[in-house]
């Protein structure tokens, strides 16, 4: 017999799964007449009991608290998920609203430009201005408060 | 497939799929029964894999906490605990990348020793004590082993996982997978016998 042959077998009894029935035969066999490698095999089913025998627990407090961490941020992220919709439907509502009304606003401007005697590049820069003001507002008071989706910035982690 | 293993596979199926599902609504309920279901079996994984008890309680929350965000990422085709593994693995690898352990292997001034399952009251108190010493001196062994080996043998024998799931998790070809179990086993077993003589 070669060291290859008693390899085989030492690492088929480490592994010990998914042998076919000629494998388990010859393994049976193989450790029938190989005292070296029975001594193996009987040193590795103890050895198995022994790390399966370590007792390892985790706390209660643990996985309480661990409940307690993602049931908080579960919430959070149902908040922020809530947040991001209600953004979105506001974006959606802002963009057809301006679709709708740009012309006669940009009418309006135009009519106020003429009954003050404006011209044309100053009116048109106010209705750019008037047109910009929420963005620039809403884009302030988002960077005052952090991020629209950060919440109060208390909650992370 | 015989029909009793042909019902077992079935039912693990729906279980995975029913674990998909609720994952990807971010179920709070299902979180807190898988956490009591895989508590210890995650915790001893972690503890073996960064050999410190603290370090392994917070990467046990920051996994359940990954789950929670990450959830959508699993399919339910596998077994749930061989995802949970993987997650468990990753954050703890980066955990002690962060902390500059760049081994798994360099020791831990800081070990504990894992607390104890408290005794079914039918073993002697010989035997028990008998138990408690053979358990701390396979700890001992397994802190002395490279840290592939180890975390092949806890996932093999402790948590009976198939080699398959275990080259899943540690992202390893089959060969290398059976091949870290055979010489971790093997570096094992001299000193476990020189304990038993």
């Amino acid at each position: 017999m070669t060291q290859d042959v008693h390899e085989q077998a030492r690492e088929w009894i480490a592994c010990g799964e998914d042998l076919a029935g000629a494998q388990q035969e010859w393994l049976q066999a193989h450790l029938q007449g190989c005292p070296s490698c029975h001594e193996y095999a009987e040193a590795a089913q103890h050895l198995v009991r022994s790390l399966r025998a370590v007792p390892i627990v985790a706390d209660r407090s643990l996985v309480q608290s661990t409940q307690m961490r993602v049931r908080a941020r579960a919430r959070e992220l149902r908040q922020r998920r809530e947040r991001l919709v209600l953004v979105t439907l506001s974006c959606a509502l802002v963009a057809v609203s301006s679709a709708l009304t740009t012309e006669f606003v940009w009418r309006g401007f135009e009519w106020l430009g003429r009954w003050e005697q404006l011209s044309n590049p100053v009116w048109q820069v106010g209705f750019v201005l008037f047109w910009m003001a929420p963005t620039i507002a809403a884009g302030v008071l988002l960077l005052a408060n952090g991020t629209h989706l950060s919440g109060n910035g208390a909650s992370q982690g | 497939m015989n029909a009793t293993a042909c019902y077992f596979v079935i039912g693990m199926q729906n279980e995975n799929a029913e674990i998909a599902r609720g994952l990807r609504r971010r179920d709070a309920d299902l979180l807190d029964r898988l956490i009591e279901q895989y508590q210890h079996r995650l915790l001893r994984f972690l503890i073996y894999l960064t050999r410190n008890r603290e370090i392994a309680e917070d990467l046990f929350q920051e996994t359940w906490l990954r789950v929670l965000e990450r959830g959508g990422q699993y399919d339910g085709k596998h077994n749930f605990s061989t995802w949970l593994f993987a997650v468990a693995r990753n954050l703890a690898i980066d955990a002690l990348r962060r902390k500059k352990l760049l081994s798994l292997d360099a020791p831990s001034p800081d070990d504990e020793a894992p607390a104890d399952i408290p005794a079914s009251g039918e073993a002697s108190a010989f035997d028990l004590v008998a138990e408690k010493a053979q358990s701390e001196r396979v700890n001992k062994m397994l802190d002395g082993i490279p840290a592939e080996y180890r975390e092949a043998l806890v996932l093999r024998f402790h948590e009976d996982m198939s080699l398959r799931e275990i080259a899943a998790i540690t992202r390893a070809p089959l060969g290398t997978v059976k091949s870290r179990i055979y010489r971790g086993l093997s570096v094992l077993m001299p000193r476990l016998k020189g304990v038993r003589e």
